[in-house]
C-alpha cells in the first residue's frame, strides 16, 4: 500500500489534481457557482490526496525519484526528487492547503457577480501546485519554472480584488521584490553551474569539492537575499505587510502560512544539505538575521491595528524565530556537533508546521471578521464575542499558540529553539556564544511581546463593547469557513500534546539529510507523551494539558463556591461620573500599545497628531471633539527603500535620453557597439 | 586589366561612399549608388572571365538590372515625383564628418582588422577597402537626417559587404551567390516600402520631422 501511495505515479496524480481543478475553473468561469464548486473539490481533494501522499513519503524506504529529459534542451530536465525533507514540506503545504480550501469553498462566495470566480479558482489552483512542484524539484531550471508559477499565481491573487488601488500598489511592490529576489537565486544557480556543469542538485551536490571557497560564500549571500526576500526576512520584508492583507483571505493564509516557507525550505535544502561543508559565519549570520526579524516583526506588529497587516508582522517573526533554529543547526553544523545541529533543524521545522497550522487559523479568523466588518481596522471591531463566539474561541485558540502559550503547539517549538540555544551558550567560543545569549534573549523577548499583541487584537476584536454600528449585525461563518478554522485549532492543540511524537518524527526527517546520518535517534525522543532532548532536558505536554485543566477546573470551582457562595447578585447601574458608559470610555488597540511603542521610540520613530474641534471656533474653552493620530514611520521605506527608488529613478530618467526617438542615434549606438566589440575582440 | 580590375573599380566603389557624404542633391546620390553597383558589377565581371561560372554571370545581370539601372532610376523618379526637398543637412559640417572619415580609414588601417586582412594576403589592401566602406557607409546612415540618404547608406553597406565577400575570395560560394540574387530583390522591396510609407505618414523624407515617432 505504501509503495503504492508513495511512488512517482501518486505524485504525478497529486499534480493532475491541482492541474485538472484549474483548468475547470478556467472553463466554467461564466458559472461563479460551478467554478467555485469545481476548484474547490480538486483543491480539497488534491490536498487530501498531498496529505496522504506525503505522509507515504516521509515513512516510504527510499526516496522516489524521476526524471522526464528534454533533447530540445538539455539542461533542463523535470526532474522529482521527493526525499524525507520534501515530503516533510509537502505535508505542510497539503494540510493547510485542505483547510483553506475547504474554508475557502464559504468564503468566496461574497465575491460572487463581483469578479470572475473562475479566475481565482485557476490561480489558486496553480498556486498551490507551484508550491508543491518548488519543493520536489531537483533541478535548478525545473525549480525555477516551478518557483515562477507560484509567484506569478500568488500576484495575480494578491490583485484579485483589483477596485482597490492600494491592492493594485501591493501587487507591484510584491512582483518586484520578487523578481529581484529569483534574480538572485538566478545568479547563485549560474554560479554554481559555472564549476559544476550542471544544474541537478545531486549533481551539485557530489561536486560540491571543485566549487571555491568564495563561490560558496557567494552563492550562501544571493541565496538569503533571494530566499530571504521570499520568507519575509528583515530588510526585504517591504511586500509582505502590503501583499498579504491585500489577497483575499484563505489566500493571506496560505501566503503566510506556507508560501514564505518555500523560501526555508531552499535555504534549508542549499545549506544543510547542497552546499555542505559550510563555515560557521553562515550560521552567526541567520541567528543575527533572524533575531533582528523576530524582535523588529514583533515591534511593528504591534504599532499596526489593520488586523490582517498585524498578522503579516508576525509571518516576519515567526519567520525569524524559524531561522534562530536553522542558524543555530548551521553553527553546529559547521563545527562538527551534529546532534545539536539536528536539534536546531527539528526546532526549526517543528515551528514551520506549527506557525503554518497556527498563522493559516489567525488569517482566516480575521477573514470571517472581516467578511463581516467591511474593514480591516480594529478600532472599528469591539464585543465580537457575543455575535462571532465559536471564530472568537478559534481567534482566542490561534492567539495562544503563536504566543507560546501550552500546551498549544506554538510552545513547544520555541522550547525547542530556546534549547538549541541553550546548548550553543554552553559549548561555543566567546562571540558565538554571545551571539546566541543575544539570540536567546531576543526570542524569550519576543515571546513577551507577541503575547501582549495578542491580549490587544483579542480584546480590541471581541471583548468590551461595539465600537461600530456594523458590530451588531455581524454573523457567524458559515459551516465551510468554521470547519475549516475549527480544524486548524483541532491541529494546533493536537500538534501541543503530541509534540513528543511530532519532535521524534521531526528527527527522523531531519536524520535523512546525509549530514545527520550518524546521529542516533534516541537524542529526541518521546517518552509517554513526554519531549526528550538527548540527556539535558524533557518537556511534557500532557502534564502541561492536564496542569491546566485542573488550573481551570480549580479556578472555576474558587470563584462559583467561594466568591459567589451564599452572596447576591445587584444589578445597577455603574457609576461613571454621571454619564452612560460608551465604547468611546475602552481602550483602544493604539491605546493599549502606545506604552510599548514609547519605550522603543529610538527604533520605531512614532509620530503623534493632536486635532481639536471645539463648540465655538473663536473662544476656544469648550472641545468638542480630541483626536489623536499615532503613526509609525516605516524606517525601512524611509531610509532603504525610497533611497534605492529614487536611485533608480535618477537613473533611469538618464538612460531615457538615450530613447530620444531619432534613428540616426540608434544607428550610432550600434556603431559604437561594433567597433567596441571588434576591439575586444582583437584585444 | 589587373590595374582596371584591382585598382580602379576598387577605387571607384571607395570614392562613390565617400562622394555620399560630399554629395549635396539626391539626384547626385542617386547617380552615385548607380556607379558605385556598377563598380561592384565590373569587379564580379573579372571573376568572371577567370571562372566562366554562369551562376556568376546570371548574378551580375540581375545586379546590373537592379542596382545599376532600375534602383537609381527609382530614386530620381521618387524624388521627381514627391519633390523631395534635398536635405543637405547633416549632423556633423562636412570638415568634421572628413575627420571622422579619415579617423574610420585609420580606423580600419590600424591592428583591430589586421586578423581579416590577413585572411587573404594577396588581397589585404582591397579587404581593408572594403571594410572601410562599410564604416563609412554606416557613418552616413548616422550622420544624415534625410532619409534617402540613410537608404542609400544601407545600400552602399550591403555594395561593401559584396566587396568585402569577393576580395575575400568568397565569390565563387555559391551561397554568396544566392545571398546576392536575394539580398537585391529584398533590398529592393523594402527600399520601396520604406520610402513609399514614410512619405505617405509623414509627408516629408526629412527624419528630423519624425519625432513623434517616440511616442
Amino acid at each position: 500500500m505504501l509503495v503504492l501511495i508513495a511512488s512517482p505515479t501518486g505524485f504525478i496524480e497529486l499534480i493532475l489534481f491541482f492541474a485538472v481543478g484549474a483548468i475547470g475553473a478556467l472553463c466554467l468561469r461564466k458559472d461563479d457557482k460551478l467554478a467555485n464548486v469545481r476548484s474547490s473539490f480538486f483543491a480539497i481533494v488534491g490536498s487530501l490526496w498531498g496529505t496522504i501522499f506525503s505522509v507515504g513519503a516521509l515513512f516510504a524506504l527510499n526516496t522516489i525519484l524521476f526524471s522526464i529529459g528534454t533533447p530540445v534542451f538539455p539542461l533542463l530536465s523535470v526532474s522529482i526528487a521527493i526525499d524525507k525533507l520534501s515530503a516533510f514540506f509537502i505535508l505542510v503545504i497539503s494540510l493547510v492547503s485542505l483547510f483553506c480550501s475547504i474554508y475557502g469553498f464559504g468564503y468566496v462566495r461574497h465575491f460572487y457577480g463581483k469578479y470572475s470566480i473562475g479566475a481565482l479558482g485557476f490561480f489558486y489552483n496553480i498556486f498551490i501546485l507551484g508550491m508543491l512542484v518548488v519543493v520536489s524539484a531537483s533541478n535548478a531550471l525545473f525549480f525555477l519554472i516551478a518557483w515562477e508559477s507560484m509567484s506569478v499565481a500568488s500576484y495575480f491573487l494578491v490583485v484579485y480584488d483589483r477596485r482597490d488601488p492600494n491592492n493594485i500598489s501591493a501587487g507591484s511592490l510584491y512582483l518586484v521584490m520578487t523578481y529581484i529576489g529569483t534574480a538572485c537565486i538566478v545568479l547563485a544557480f549560474l554560479m554554481l553551474y559555472k564549476f559544476t556543469g550542471s544544474f541537478d542538485f545531486t549533481i551539485i551536490k557530489t561536486m560540491m569539492g571543485t566549487i571555491p571557497d568564495w563561490i560558496k560564500n557567494v552563492v550562501f549571500v544571493l541565496a538569503v537575499v533571494g530566499f530571504g526576500t521570499k520568507a519575509g526576512i528583515i530588510p526585504f520584508h517591504g511586500w509582505l505587510p502590503s501583499a498579504h492583507p491585500a489577497a483575499p483571505s484563505h489566500v493571506s493564509a496560505l501566503m503566510s502560512g506556507v508560501m514564505i516557507k518555500t523560501g526555508i525550505y531552499m535555504m534549508i535544502r542549499l545549506f544543510l544539505d547542497i552546499l555542505s561543508p559550510i563555515p560557521e559565519w553562515w550560521g552567526l549570520s541567520l541567528l543575527i538575521i533572524g533575531s533582528i526579524s523576530s524582535l523588529l516583526g514583533v515591534l511593528y506588529a504591534l504599532t499596526e491595528h489593520d488586523i490582517k497587516r498585524l498578522l503579516a508582522y508576525h509571518s516576519i517573526e515567526n519567520i525569524g524565530i524559524i531561522l534562530l533554529g536553522l542558524g543555530a543547526a548551521l553553527t553546529f553544523t559547521s563545527l562538527g556537533i551534529h546532534s545539536l545541529a539536528l536539534l536546531g533543524l527539528v526546532a526549526a521545522l517543528f515551528h514551520t508546521l506549527n506557525h503554518a497550522t497556527f498563522k493559516s487559523l489567525l488569517f482566516l479568523s480575521s477573514g470571517s471578521v472581516i467578511n463581516q466588518m467591511h474593514t480591516r481596522n480594529m478600532e472599528e471591531y469591539g464585543g465580537l464575542i457575543k455575535y462571532m463566539p465559536q471564530t472568537a474561541l478559534f481567534f482566542l485558540v490561534g492567539s495562544m499558540a503563536i504566543s507560546a502559550l501550552p500546551p498549544f503547539n506554538g510552545f513547544f517549538s520555541e522550547w525547542l529553539t530556546f534549547q538549541t540555544l541553550f546548548q550553543g551558550i554552553a559549548s561555543l567560543d566567546f562571540y558565538a556564544k554571545w551571539i546566541f545569549v543575544g539570540a536567546a534573549a531576543v526570542l524569550a523577548f519576543t515571546g513577551g511581546l507577541a503575547l501582549a499583541c495578542f491580549v490587544k487584537v483579542f480584546s480590541a476584536t471581541f471583548l468590551a463593547r461595539p465600537r461600530s454600528s456594523e458590530v451588531a449585525h455581524a454573523k457567524e461563518a458559515p459551516f465551510s469557513m468554521r470547519f475549516g478554522m475549527g480544524a486548524l485549532a483541532v491541529l494546533s492543540l493536537l500538534l501541543g500534546i503530541y509534540s513528543g511524537h511530532i519532535s521524534a518524527v521531526l528527527g527522523y526527517v531531519g536524520r535523512d539529510v546525509s549530514i545527520f546520518h550518524d546521529v542516533p535517534a534516541l537524542f529526541l525522543s518521546s517518552e509517554a507523551g513526554r519531549l526528550v532532548v538527548g540527556n539535558f532536558s524533557s518537556v511534557s505536554a500532557p502534564v502541561l494539558f492536564a496542569l491546566l485543566l485542573v488550573v481551570l477546573v480549580v479556578t472555576w470551582g474558587v470563584v462559583r463556591f467561594f466568591v459567589y457562595k451564599k452572596q447576591e447578585i445587584h444589578t445597577g447601574i455603574t457609576w461613571d461620573c454621571g454619564t452612560d458608559l460608551t465604547p468611546r470610555m475602552e481602550i483602544t488597540a493604539t491605546g493599549f500599545s502606545r506604552s510599548i511603542i514609547s519605550i522603543f521610540k529610538s527604533v520605531l520613530k512614532p509620530s503623534m497628531q493632536h486635532a481639536v474641534e471645539y463648540h465655538d471656533a473663536v473662544s476656544r474653552y469648550l472641545p468638542k471633539t480630541r483626536t489623536v493620530t499615532l503613526g509609525v514611520r516605516d524606517m525601512y521605506r524611509l531610509y532603504l527603500y525610497e533611497p534605492i527608488n529614487g536611485f533608480v529613478v535618477r537613473l533611469s530618467r538618464y538612460v531615457k535620453r538615450l530613447q530620444n526617438g531619432i534613428i540616426n542615434a540608434y544607428m550610432l549606438y550600434m556603431f559604437v557597439v561594433l567597433l567596441v566589440v571588434l576591439f575586444l575582440a582583437v584585444r | 586589366m589587373d590595374i582596371f580590375f584591382n585598382q580602379l573599380l576598387p577605387a571607384t566603389f571607395f570614392l562613390t561612399t565617400i562622394y555620399f557624404h560630399l554629395a549635396r542633391k539626391n539626384f547626385g546620390i542617386a547617380i552615385g549608388y548607380g556607379i558605385q553597383s556598377l563598380a561592384i558589377a565590373l569587379i564580379l565581371l573579372g571573376s568572371f572571365f577567370d571562372t566562366r561560372s554562369l551562376t556568376l554571370l546570371f548574378i551580375i545581370i540581375l545586379l546590373v538590372t537592379f542596382k545599376v539601372i532600375i534602383a537609381p532610376k527609382f530614386f530620381i523618379g521618387l524624388v521627381k515625383k514627391h519633390e523631395v526637398k534635398f536635405s543637405s543637412s547633416a549632423y556633423l559640417n562636412l570638415p568634421l564628418s572628413l575627420i571622422v572619415i579619415s579617423v574610420l580609414i585609420a580606423v580600419v588601417h590600424s591592428r583591430v582588422f589586421l586578423p581579416l586582412a590577413s585572411l587573404v594576403p594577396a588581397h589585404s589592401e582591397l579587404v581593408l577597402l572594403a571594410i572601410a566602406g562599410m564604416l563609412v557607409s554606416l557613418f552616413l546612415v548616422i550622420n544624415r537626417k534625410g532619409a534617402l540618404s540613410q537608404i542609400v547608406g544601407v545600400l552602399s553597406l550591403e555594395n561593401s559587404i559584396v566587396t568585402f565577400a569577393i576580395f575575400s575570395g568568397l565569390e565563387q560560394s555559391t551561397a554568396l551567390q544566392v545571398g546576392i540574387m536575394f539580398d537585391i530583390a529584398v533590398w529592393f522591396v523594402i527600399a520601396t516600402v520604406f520610402v513609399s510609407m514614410i512619405y505617405k505618414h509623414f509627408g516629408t523624407l526629412d527624419i528630423t520631422e519624425m519625432k513623434q515617432l517616440r511616442d
